[in-house]
């Protein structure tokens, strides 16, 4: 009964959400709205069920005292923090925004910039032209890297000039941007709607059930 | 080469050309000429929808795009619906709105409302499509959204003339599936470089109206509108990094064939 009512959900369900999209009569129009507002009540508590697992993820590491579980307390730190100055003074607070611009701005920022020398330091060690794919695969980042910044028109017009290409490395980025990059993307694309429109398929007919967890 | 000594190069690069400003040609790619011609291009009074679809690790990337689109949008008395569906974009968003609206005198209510943010991006784009208010009761101060002057006359997808999603995530592919291609609602982006190659299916399909390509992109922005600010300062220096990385790439190569011609 504990997996029946599930898979009789959902069959209902998307069976009726497919056919609200084929019917424009305002009886279809309204139950899909009203699915639509019932799916905004359900999206919070997404929420509640992430920060419910980050703590039990934490309290188990403490636990176990599992390596660096130190920082776990971190977490419960920020958590407590941002939670009991957030949920009653709101995140407009000064306090709360002085925690946000000061204390997280910098941290993430820091984060992503450090990324900055480690694709640095691994280009030089990783990036090589050892066979015919891997040299055209570096060709063309070194192009697309070029164009992407201002000194490589400038480069290209001095010292690339005698190609027949009139925009220059901005040009030639833009061409691998509009032509193979994007017919790749377009293969992409397709090939992820039709693996999604089975699956869905798949979960509404009740052949997939992985969502149902384990167990009877 | 020892790493440590390519991350001393790394911060020379940025930070010589920061002490020493250097001012390189900004030349205008279609995508980001599109989405300016666009905006130019709306009547005055029109609504479009920003969307702060980032946190503040992409803020540098992002942040000049966001700049010069609400002072290209405040120039031309085009109204601006702001919101997120990043809960980290709600502070920097609320900042940056009011830094912008305070130089350019728009009026809160009036000429810009920043609704927040609310969770479950699809449900929250799908219950726009039906009922703006519905979504966001109130604005991110918590006025009720339907007492609000500039949305007196705005219900849903239908009165909006554009929506800008700033992205540094797959947020850009969620409202056009289910924006564009539910509500017709017309939708450009502007995005982190990273995710640059991914939109350009949709800018060919026209799913998308413009786009502003990373910083880059901001640094061309600012071309157009004519107020260069940190999008040109940040292209030029990382100029001198991309240089740098394509040195370091041809260095590594030139030792790999001599030792391998060596071995062989």
């Amino acid at each position: 009964m504990r997996r029946q009512v599930p898979l009789i959900l959902c069959f209902v369900f998307g069976i009726v959400m497919i056919f609200t999209q084929f019917s424009p009569h305002s009886v279809s129009q309204t139950l899909y709205q009203e699915v639509i507002s019932w799916a905004l009540i359900i999206s919070p508590f997404a929420l509640v069920l992430a920060t419910t697992t980050l703590i039990q993820t934490h309290v188990t590491r403490i636990r176990r005292r599992t390596e660096h579980w130190q920082y776990s307390f971190l977490v419960f730190v920020g958590i407590i923090t941002m939670v009991v100055i957030g949920v009653p003074f709101g995140p407009q607070n000064q306090v709360f925004e002085w925690f946000y611009t000061h204390v997280q701005v910098p941290m993430d920022a820091t984060m992503f910039s450090l990324l900055a020398f480690f694709i640095a330091s691994a280009a030089y060690r990783a990036f090589r032209a050892r066979t015919f794919e891997a040299s055209l695969l570096l060709i063309t980042a070194l192009i697309v890297m070029m164009g992407n910044v201002p000194v490589g028109d400038l480069i290209w017009n001095t010292v690339l000039s005698w190609l027949p290409l009139e925009d220059g490395a901005s040009g030639a980025r833009q061409w691998i941007l509009n032509n193979p990059n994007l017919s790749a993307r377009r293969g992409i694309i397709l090939g992820v709607s039709l693996g999604v429109i089975s699956q869905s398929i798949r979960i509404i007919l009740g052949i997939e059930r992985t969502y149902l967890g384990g167990g009877d | 080469m020892d790493r440590r000594f390519v991350y001393i190069l790394v911060a020379l690069a940025v930070i010589i050309p920061m002490l020493f400003r250097v001012n390189l040609p900004v030349s205008v790619s279609e995508p980001t000429q599109k989405l300016y011609d666009y905006i130019e291009a709306l009547p005055s009074d029109s609504t479009i929808i920003l969307a702060f679809d980032y946190g503040p690790s992409s803020l540098a990337e992002l942040n000049p795009m966001a700049k010069s689109l609400l002072r290209q949008c405040f120039d031309n008395d085009v109204r601006v619906i702001a919101l997120t569906l990043y809960p980290d974009g709600t502070t920097l968003a609320s900042t940056l709105i009011q830094e912008i609206a305070e130089e350019k005198g728009a009026v809160d209510g009036e000429d810009y409302v920043f609704l927040g943010f609310r969770p479950g991006a699809t449900q929250v784009i799908l219950g726009m499509g039906s009922d703006i208010s519905s979504v966001f009761e109130t604005d991110y101060s918590g006025k009720a959204t339907t007492e609000i002057p500039m949305m007196k006359d705005i219900t849903n997808y239908a009165q909006i003339s554009l929506l800008i999603d700033l992205a540094s995530g797959s947020s850009t592919e969620v409202w056009i599936t289910y924006a564009n291609v539910q509500y017709n609602l017309q939708i450009a982006a502007g995005v982190t470089g990273v995710i640059i190659s991914q939109m350009y299916p949709y800018l060919q399909t026209g799913q998308l109206v413009g786009l502003i390509s990373g910083i880059l992109g901001a640094a061309e922005y600012e071309r157009l509108i004519d107020v260069p600010a940190k999008g040109m300062l940040w292209i030029n220096i990382e100029s001198f990094v991309h240089l740098l990385i394509v040195g370091l790439v041809v260095a590594g190569n030139i030792i790999f064939f001599n030792q391998r011609r060596r071995e062989e």
